[in-house]
């Protein structure tokens, strides 16, 4: 994980939460994980492409990601329906984006796929060209968020 | 006539069959070929607007009537000889057009289009050295040569078929922990000193146990890479400290450990020193040169390499992958700042000046990756001609330590250097070659 990308990843996933939840949240320390690894239960995920390749995950548990639709939306949400899982991929896309617009102002370029939400439990994310994830967690009022960051160069 | 008829018939026998056309290129020397159908247009250029990040093998990007395609050396991508070539000369390129996008490689010489039969195509051996095996598509012969055919949907491609390549290639490049070859002389740590006969029982259960609180108090593991030392010490730390030969706490280990560390460990190398490491290195490097420093911490020793490899071998395409765990640390190795342009210090010559002190040139911060990784985890290294890795084996615990010599064993090139801390040897000594001058040691890959 090269050193230039880490900070802006944290940065963006600390601003989005905190301005999309309106609430205090706590950075814990980031650490490093093999990429096969459990999901917590709901994960979206956002594909990179451009000088580097991987992808962004933003995990949490299902009870954590109502929490949060429901917060971000302004009404009680009890499933996990259209809207909740709408509101959670928008939630990755902004994570994502501004990260992403941060990066190119370092001179990096990337290009996002749209997010795509995986739901379920006991699931295991695998990367086929085995690169270690950076895993960035977010203590929130409405539960543990991991932005679970897996790039690599292209060499 | 009959007879004509037949000799004609054999002598066009291949040509009848001729369904694969080729374009035919050298590189170094030797005669490849690409199918036609992939060329789009071959071109003559000579500047290219450089593109900065990108790859060695990336020349730049050029126009081409308004598109703007990327340019590929196949030479650098290849690790080929690049003719000296002084930019007077244009270069040579063919520009392909891909399933999903147009690249022009440069290449040495374009011959001609060449017509041959798909039959005789004979698949490529799995000896081929220089161009990776699963780039080709397979050997032809034509009037004379032999042409390797490139299948550059599989070099440059960005579909399927290369993603599949690369999935499939890591699943079996990588052999799965269980069955890992166990690495004979690696034995575990604690078990290590019963080897020795010759030493008092009392003696070997003194030495077991500062063995053991150097792990507790200074996180060093002892094992075969550092034993050498260990027992030396031993006998110099007991002649000082009589009786009271034990670690009581922190400053006892790190006592003790004093004379472990070599000469210039986390600070800058010297002129000296660097000029000894230098002449390991074979004199004739060119092309790529990917050197690997994990545990770089603040990259004080990855900017002397760098620097040391640019004055000596300014030539070659020099990578750096740096890598650390300590995230602090690592995070300013990027933009690490020195206070003077120190005398006497390898990377004399390679700063710039900047606001609050002075700052690395940028040829040399291009050359170095700083990459947040922990050393256990898996790894995506380049073939390596060198490795730097000064009193960092040492602390690591020894499944780790074997860890790092099992990857030393797959990237490293045959000959690649490797360059450990002066109190320390590679496990499985007999596998490497050991190389010294005056005093500095290094071991070649055998």
């Amino acid at each position: 994980m090269r050193v230039e990308y880490i900070n802006p990843f944290v940065e963006a996933a600390y601003n989005v939460i905190q301005e999309v939840l309106q609430s205090d949240i706590v950075r814990k320390d980031l650490y490093l994980k093999k990429t096969s690894h459990p999901v917590l239960g709901v994960a979206a995920m956002v594909g990179l492409a451009g000088d580097v390749e991987g992808r962004v995950l933003i995990d949490m548990s299902q009870e954590t990601a109502l929490h949060i639709a429901s917060t971000m939306n302004n009404e009680e949400l009890t499933e996990m329906d259209e809207l909740a899982k709408a509101t959670i991929m928008e939630m990755a896309n902004m994570i994502t984006a501004q990260a992403v617009t941060k990066l190119f102002d370092l001179g990096f370029k990337f290009d996002l796929t749209p997010p795509s939400l995986i739901t379920g439990s006991n699931m295991q994310v695998s990367n086929a060209n085995e690169v270690e994830a950076l895993i960035v967690p977010l203590e929130t009022p409405q539960g543990l968020v991991e932005i679970n960051v897996a790039v690599r160069e292209r060499m | 006539m009959n007879q004509l008829t037949d000799e004609k018939l054999k002598d066009n026998s291949s040509f009848v069959k001729v369904d694969f056309s080729m374009v035919t290129f050298t590189l170094a020397g030797k005669d490849y070929g690409i199918d036609i159908m992939k060329v789009k247009e071959i071109s003559k250029a000579s500047t290219f607007t450089f593109v900065p990040n990108a790859p060695p093998f990336v020349k730049g990007v050029y126009n081409l009537r308004g598109d703007i395609i990327s340019v590929i050396d196949l030479r650098v991508f290849f690790n080929l000889q690049v003719l000296d070539n002084t930019n007077t000369e244009s270069e040579n390129m063919i520009i392909l057009r891909l399933q999903d996008h147009t690249i022009a490689v440069i290449v040495d010489s374009i011959d001609n289009v060449v017509g041959i039969s798909t039959a005789n195509v004979q698949p490529p051996h799995p000896l081929f050295g220089d161009i990776n095996i699963k780039y080709i598509n397979g050997i032809a012969e034509n009037n004379g040569h032999l042409y390797v055919i490139l299948d550059v949907e599989r070099i440059f491609g960005t579909g399927e078929a290369a993603e599949a390549e690369v999935s499939a290639e890591s699943g079996t490049g990588r052999r799965p922990p269980s069955a890992q070859a166990p690495v004979p002389g690696a034995g575990n740590a604690a078990a290590a000193p019963g080897k020795t006969a010759e030493e008092s029982p009392e003696e070997e259960l003194d030495l077991t146990f500062i063995e053991e609180t150097l792990v507790t108090f200074a996180s060093f593991y002892p094992s075969p890479v550092n034993q050498e030392w260990i027992r030396n010490r031993f006998s110099s730390w007991k002649a000082k400290r009589g009786e009271n030969v034990q670690l009581a706490n922190k400053e006892d280990a790190e006592a003790f450990l004093s004379s472990f560390y070599s000469p210039f460990t986390g600070t800058f190398w010297n002129n000296d020193f660097a000029d000894k490491i230098a002449s390991f290195i074979n004199k004739d490097s060119k092309g790529n040169f990917f050197v690997w420093n994990p545990g770089c911490a603040n990259g004080y020793e990855t900017y002397s390499a760098a620097c040391m490899i640019k004055k000596y071998f300014p030539a070659v395409n020099l990578k750096i992958i740096a890598h650390d765990n300590d995230l602090i640390k690592i995070s300013m190795a990027p933009g690490l700042a020195v206070s003077k342009p120190g005398e006497g210090l390898i990377y004399e010559g390679f700063l710039a000046e900047s606001t609050g002190g002075y700052q690395f040139k940028k040829e040399i911060k291009d050359s170095i990756l700083f990459e947040y990784h922990d050393v256990t985890h898996n790894y995506s290294l380049p073939k390596l001609d060198m490795v730097v890795m000064r009193d960092t084996v040492s602390f690591l615990p020894s499944d780790k330590q074997k860890y790092i010599f099992q990857v030393l064993d797959e990237y490293l090139k045959p000959g690649g250097l490797l360059i450990l801390g002066a109190n320390e040897k590679p496990l499985e000594p007999e596998r490497w070659e050991t190389v010294e001058n005056a005093g500095v040691t290094a071991y070649k890959k055998k």
